[in-house]
């Protein structure tokens, strides 16, 4: 996988044209939420609604979100696959670019959409304490005048994807981060949800059902449906937004054609299903049919082999519908026959891009496990990744000549230098596939792996270098076995700091002073290392571990097994000694005990037991 | 299929115990036997007089005289005659002893095994602490099993005087069949209670085998100690079997801890129990543990598997596992310090027990008696040189 600077090119685009999207985005909670129909719950919402307003930019504007946190929790916001050239710290991922928004602050989101040349297909979530799988999560779609594809759709829609859960993120997460957890089997969804938006607005639930009144705007699942006119062409741009749950998508009767995977427009190709893991987009042509005779159902079955098992209260598979006529029946075919993958290896970027050779590479292993607190954890390279004291970015900004060294940063950070490209081999060590994202880049997937420990080339192909226009996307599913957020809060995570020297350049004068006063505000060091010192290497009291459980004869259990042989070895000898050493009681003396025993029962008048009264 | 689930090594050695106690009663009746042919049933009536003025008068009363040669061959005939009464009392009460065992276990097995199907740690628990305080028992008493035969002789003969007495020579004559009958089928179904109180937490399938060894062996042992064996010969194999069967039951009781934390921890983790599976990481809640190997677990692996059933062995073993284990060894050292102290067998730092002053005043006593006695017929040895009044050969 090339991990490429695409940055540097895109940066000298004129930004002349230039406006300002603006949004005023107040983080509240939303009571008695229910998009399910199954539960009411509490949900982070934006501006006193949920969901939050799909969000949708023309690539002439940058885009500026002003984030108050209403929550009782830290907020951030963050803008997935977008570029933050210069300036990573917008990058809304807490702990690494930010501290995160105290409560009743607000922190000023600039995404440079007319400076970084992304068009397509993204979304925006919350980046802390999990609150996106707590709802504040929404489409952010990039359009440009001249799309690759314009002429070739007549409208388009977007559909989200998502499971639910019944539980806040804080309680699944007590659950899951728990000795009683120690496989780590991750929290199952309660529920599928699948709604959809057009022009920034969502679509309302079809006339007649009778949706939740705190979400009686939205349609959701059966109450949900895409109109369609006989003929015409449609852009869906389907995104996965859950926490955890991979989706498998078609609709009954129509042809998906591929043309945009995370924001890359590709070459046209037909797919039947579509496989979307938590994080990744696809946008899909759909021609409508012609007649009106029947409606169609459209299927978003949640991958359910992630799940440790499926709960009979659960429906893994969802509906929703496209009508033609508001009378005409629906066609629902239901079953599929088996499931595909898409093979995203095997597309092609419409716009092409050779894959430069790489100047460094780095493996990464990742897996699960039960740690030595008894809880499971993911870790990368044997680490389990928690968050530094002072965000990355921020250590990158004040430590000055210091910020080059690796170690600062803690011991799972890379830094590289400008124009690095890296080949990121990563190396899934568990059963399950994992959905693995880069923050602000793009990554070139320029080999795929089944089993990377294998011989067989058709499991663990060779690596070909020099490919001319390899896949490239923000999130790439590592079979076997990223973007799965309980996996994020495991551990799951390493961190690249690039050119460090560059973005304190970069930065002179253009960092905003609410970065520095949220940490203050915190009681976090707002400048140093990983742990809050200027120093390149003194790290004490960063926050590390759980580690590896160390099995086998440690002090504890020597001292232990010898404390069990010990007294078993007194309690033998004691027993020697009460029989052997000492105090022998003769025959007579037995004899003698015997009968005192016997006349004394005689001469309480109970008899000698079973001989009398027997015969 | 784990060792321990076909031979359960507890319950070949409550078999084992019980047997050879069995055994000692049959030689002891067996003696008596002869008693009673060549001597006279009434005198052992009176036997507690033997006991009071002087040891050595006992034995001159006791000696058989030598009789007529046709009385020899009539009186071999009788002991022949009251030995297979003997046996087939024995022998009766064994199988009504067996009888009775099967049926408790069979309707055991049967009825009440699925009542702790669900919980089986919890139960596995509990039956392994009731095990484990059956075999402190068992393993303490059985260091008296030395006694017995002295105990046993007494007891017995009281049994036939009281016989005598209470029903004339008639019935006194099926007294021979009927004592080793209930005498063997109360030891039968004293090892009844104990092998079913030691068998519920184990399969059916692992009683019968280590049953019938233990009968067995019981058997052997018994039949060589009282035909060749001294009574310190008799005490060192007590010794030995003793020690085997406490560390058996420190085994157990530290197992019974320890199920009952793996039940505990089964219960937190709920669905998720199946989760990992294996030996590693997650298999095994890391708070308390002490060692965990990922390894010679007793309950996949045979031969770790004996080393389990005969020493508690776990590759798991927990804070409250190695507690228990030292508690149960330190509480028989207690029981036994004690139980010498209160026998009067030993002082603790300088205190002596009632009965220890009772013992050496008696001993005091003795030695003053031979003394004088000594000065009287100096060709009268010690007490020590004197064998047991009612001490008879085989």
């Amino acid at each position: 996988m090339w991990c490429r600077q695409l940055l540097p090119l895109l940066a000298l685009l004129s930004p002349a044209l230039a406006g300002v999207q603006e949004l005023w985005w107040n983080v509240t909670y939303v009571e008695n939420a229910n998009p399910d129909g199954l539960f009411e719950r509490r949900v982070v919402g934006v501006n006193g609604t949920w969901p939050p307003p799909p969000i949708e930019v023309n690539n002439t504007d940058s885009l500026l979100v002003h984030v108050t946190n209403s929550i009782d929790t830290l907020a951030t916001l963050h803008h997935h696959g977008m570029f933050f050239n210069s300036t990573s710290w917008m990058d809304g991922a807490i702990g690494v670019a930010q501290c995160g928004i105290p409560m009743g602050q607000t922190f000023d989101y600039v995404v440079p959409i007319n400076t970084s040349g992304q068009v397509g297909t993204y979304w925006a979530h919350g980046h802390a304490n999990g609150i996106y799988v707590d709802g504040l999560r929404t489409p952010l779609l990039l359009h440009s005048a001249n799309e690759t594809y314009g002429a070739d759709y007549d409208a388009e829609f977007t559909i989200m994807l998502s499971d639910w859960y019944h539980q806040e993120h804080t309680v699944l997460m007590e659950s899951f981060i728990s000795i009683a957890n120690p496989g780590g089997a991750e929290p199952i969804p309660d529920a599928a949800l699948i709604y959809f938006s057009q022009n920034g607005s969502y679509l309302p639930p079809i006339s007649g059902s009778h949706p939740s009144p705190v979400t009686s705007a939205v349609g959701f699942n059966e109450n949900s449906t895409l109109p369609f006119e006989p003929g015409k062409t449609y852009r869906l741009r389907i995104i996965n937004m859950g926490a955890f749950a991979g989706f498998y998508f078609w609709i009954d009767g129509h042809e998906m054609q591929i043309i945009e995977v995370d924001g890359t427009d590709t070459l046209p190709q037909p797919a039947d299903v579509l496989s979307l893991a938590v994080a990744q987009r696809y946008s899909v042509l759909v021609t409508a049919r012609n007649d009106t005779s029947s409606n169609w159902a459209i299927h978003a079955n949640m991958d359910t082999s992630m799940f440790d098992k499926v709960p009979s209260t659960l429906n893994p598979n969802i509906t929703s519908t496209i009508t033609y006529s508001a009378s005409a029946n629906t066609t629902n075919l239901t079953t599929i026959s088996s499931y595909t993958l898409v093979n995203d290896t095997s597309l092609v970027p419409f716009a092409a891009l050779p894959a430069p050779n790489p100047t460094d590479t780095l493996d990464l292993v990742f897996n699960f496990a039960t740690m030595n607190d008894g809880t499971n954890h993911g870790y990368i390279n044997d680490l389990v990744y928690n968050s530094p004291v002072v965000p990355a970015i921020i250590s990158a900004l004040t430590l000055g000549d210091n910020a080059t060294s690796q170690v600062a940063y803690g011991p799972y950070s890379f830094v590289y230098n400008y124009g690095d490209v890296i080949d990121l081999v990563v190396m899934n060590a568990d059963k399950g596939k994992h959905p693995f994202h880069l923050h602000g880049y793009k990554m070139q997937i320029v080999n795929t792996a089944t089993d990377y420990t294998s011989d067989d080339p058709s499991l663990n192909p060779p690596l070909v270098e020099g490919q001319a226009n390899p896949m490239r996307r923000d999130t790439v599913t590592i079979p076997g076995g990223g973007h799965i957020e309980w996996h994020l809060d495991s551990g799951l995570a390493v961190q690249f700091i690039t050119a460090p020297l560059q973005i304190q350049e970069q930065a002179q004068g253009r960092v905003p002073s609410f970065l520095y006063d949220q940490c203050t505000a915190l009681g976090i060091p707002a400048s140093g290392n990983a742990a809050g010192y200027a120093s390149p290497t003194d790290l004490s009291g960063l926050p590390l571990g759980p580690w590896f459980q160390k099995l086998g004869w440690l002090t504890k259990g020597i001292l232990a097994m010898a404390g069990c042989v010990l007294t078993a070895v007194l309690g033998i000898l004691t027993v020697v000694w009460y029989s052997a050493m000492g105090g022998t009681i003769t025959e007579e003396e037995i004899e003698e005990a015997v009968l005192k025993r016997i006349e004394e029962k005689e001469r309480k008048g109970k008899f000698f037991g079973l001989i009398k009264k027997k015969t | 299929m784990a060792p321990q689930n076909l031979f359960s090594v507890s319950i070949f050695f409550i078999v084992f115990r019980e047997t050879l106690e069995a055994v000692i009663i049959v030689s002891v009746l067996l003696g008596l036997v002869e008693q009673i042919v060549h001597g006279d049933i009434d005198q052992l009536t009176t036997v507690a007089q033997y006991y009071q003025p002087s040891p050595a008068q006992q034995n001159d009363s006791e000696t058989t005289t030598p009789e007529g040669e046709s009385d020899v061959t009539a009186k071999r005939r009788l002991i022949r005659k009251l030995r297979f009464q003997v046996f087939a009392g024995a022998g009766i009460g064994l199988f009504l002893s067996f009888a009775l065992g099967a049926a408790f276990i069979a309707v055991w097995f049967t009825k009440a095994s699925n009542l702790w199907a669900k919980a089986e740690n919890l139960w596995e628990g509990i039956f392994e602490l009731i095990a484990c305080w059956m075999i402190l028992v068992m393993g303490i008493t059985m260091l008296k099993l030395d006694r017995a035969k002295a105990k046993w002789r007494v007891k017995l003969q009281r049994a036939f005087s009281d016989q005598h007495v209470d029903r004339g020579t008639r019935t006194g004559k099926w007294v021979l069949f009927i004592l080793p009958m209930i005498t063997v089928l109360r030891e039968g179904i004293e090892a009844v209670v104990f092998v079913g109180g030691v068998a519920l937490g184990q399969p059916a399938e692992s009683i019968p085998i280590a049953a019938i060894v233990g009968l067995a062996c019981g058997l052997i042992c018994g039949y060589l100690i009282y035909q060749f064996a001294s009574r310190s010969t008799l005490t060192i194999f007590l010794i030995v079997m003793t020690n085997l069967i406490l560390l058996i039951g420190a085994g157990l009781f530290s197992k019974a801890i320890w199920s009952f934390q793996e039940y505990a921890f089964n219960n937190m983790l709920g669905q998720d129990v199946d989760d990992s599976g294996g030996d590693g990481p997650g298999s095994y809640n890391v708070r308390g543990n002490v060692w965990h190997l990922e390894c010679c677990n007793p309950e996949t692996d045979m031969s770790w598997g004996i080393f389990n059933a005969v020493l508690g062995w776990t590759n798991s073993a927990t804070l409250g596992s190695v507690l228990s284990y030292v508690f149960y060894w330190l509480l028989v050292i207690a029981v036994l310090v004690r139980m010498k102290f209160q026998e009067g067998r030993t002082k603790l730092f300088g205190w002596e027990s009632a009965a220890g002053t009772r013992r050496r005043l008696a001993s005091e006593k003795r030695a003053e008696e031979a003394a004088s006695d000594e000065k009287a017929s100096p060709a009268i040895s010690t007490i020590e040189s004197v064998s047991s009044p009612t001490e008879l050969p085989l």
